[in-house]
């Protein structure tokens, strides 16, 4: 452990004006997008979603109701399939809903393709996929991200629901971290 | 449903303030902590959280429980189970617990037993809103965001057969018995 938590607070790559501004405008557009549907369901991924989730959320002005998952790496680190194991699962079963995936962040794509094609078996009527951070250097996958908040460099980016060994989650900006830190 | 707009019972702007001046009170009642912990219950208390988390001054982590939902009609005490556990060990650790709502407080019992048997260095409750039922107050609260009149309340994360859960202010439904 490198970072002693009464450090210096990380530099600031988004900050929570642009943040909310950004979150305004995806919720309009995801409004829009979905005019027609009955209710939205919300599928936010754990843990690292959860404030976005809840001011995207709130800021959308169709129905809409939430359910969670959580999800864990393998142990022997990630599989090449982006395969992950599901810690909990859906409640509300989503055949012929209209759903929306909400994540904190896309790095190499592989656990979001890997969760969009687990999703997509389960035969919603429509599954778009919102992420607030998305690394486009990294990207390895073929997934499209419908809903992408902000693209950012390649770097350690926490808070806003981000962490770096679960540190870092509850900051209301998006910072980043010296690679330096990284232990 | 899908058209009905629960009236305001608390604005958004009230419910921000008493966030602030919860975060203020857990901040200062946890100053010196290194890592305070906190847990939040799923689903209703993601919004409360999540506000309340980015308000803290004192650095901490976040991690979640959740717990299955028993059938309208049934009563809280009955057929509560852990679905998801948190991740992290929390012996040793100062851990604020936070619900949305307590009602009976059965469901708060049960998990501050469940997490007291692993021994935190300290464990508070925070909730954001307490029922004044005709029933006791049986479970610990340590910060309550708002005592609230025996109405079924939804929004900001409460919700109602799993609706309006994401109204940014709290409103008021009719209870499922008066319509």
């Amino acid at each position: 452990m490198t970072i002693d938590g009464a450090a210096a607070p990380p530099p600031v790559l988004l900050s929570e004006r642009q943040i909310a501004d950004r979150v305004d405008q995806l919720a309009r557009q995801i409004s829009a997008d979905h005019a027609s549907v009955d209710e939205l369901l919300l599928i936010g991924v754990l843990r690292g979603a959860f404030i976005f989730l809840a001011d995207l959320a709130r800021r959308l002005t169709i129905p809409t109701t939430i359910d969670f998952m959580a999800l864990s790496h393998y142990e022997h680190g990630s599989a090449p399939s982006g395969a992950v194991r599901l810690v909990m699962d859906l409640r509300i079963p989503i055949a012929g809903r209209s759903v929306l995936l909400v994540e904190d962040i896309v790095d190499s794509g592989e656990t979001l393709s890997y969760l969009r094609r687990m999703l997509e078996a389960r035969g919603p009527a429509s599954l778009k996929i919102c992420a607030l951070t998305r690394k486009p250097d990294r990207l390895t996958a073929d997934v499209r991200v419908d809903y992408v908040g902000f693209d950012i460099p390649d770097a350690w980016v926490v808070g806003y629901g981000l962490d770096f060994d679960n540190k870092f989650r509850s900051l209301p900006y998006i910072g980043i971290l010296p690679p330096a830190t990284k232990s | 449903m899908s058209g009905f707009q629960p009236p305001v019972f608390i604005p958004e702007t009230a419910i921000a303030e008493r966030v602030d001046a919860l975060a203020r009170r857990i901040s200062a009642d946890h100053a010196g902590v290194d890592d305070l912990l906190l847990v939040g219950v799923l689903r209703g208390a993601f919004i409360f959280l999540g506000d309340l988390a980015r308000r803290l001054t004192v650095p901490c982590s976040v991690d979640f429980m959740a717990l299955s939902s028993y059938d309208r009609g049934a009563t809280s005490s009955e057929g509560v189970r852990l679905i998801m556990d948190v991740r992290v060990e929390i012996r040793g650790r100062h851990v604020v617990l936070v619900e949305d709502i307590v009602d009976s407080g059965d469901t708060l019992a049960f998990l501050i037993h469940t997490l007291e048997v692993r021994r935190p260095a300290s464990l508070r409750t925070c909730v954001l809103a307490r029922k004044r039922g005709p029933e006791g107050r049986l479970a610990r609260l340590d910060y309550v965001g708002f005592d609230i009149p025996d109405r079924w309340v939804v929004g900001y994360g409460l919700d109602y057969d799993n609706k309006f859960r994401t109204l940014p202010y709290i409103g008021v439904v009719h209870a499922p018995d008066d319509d």
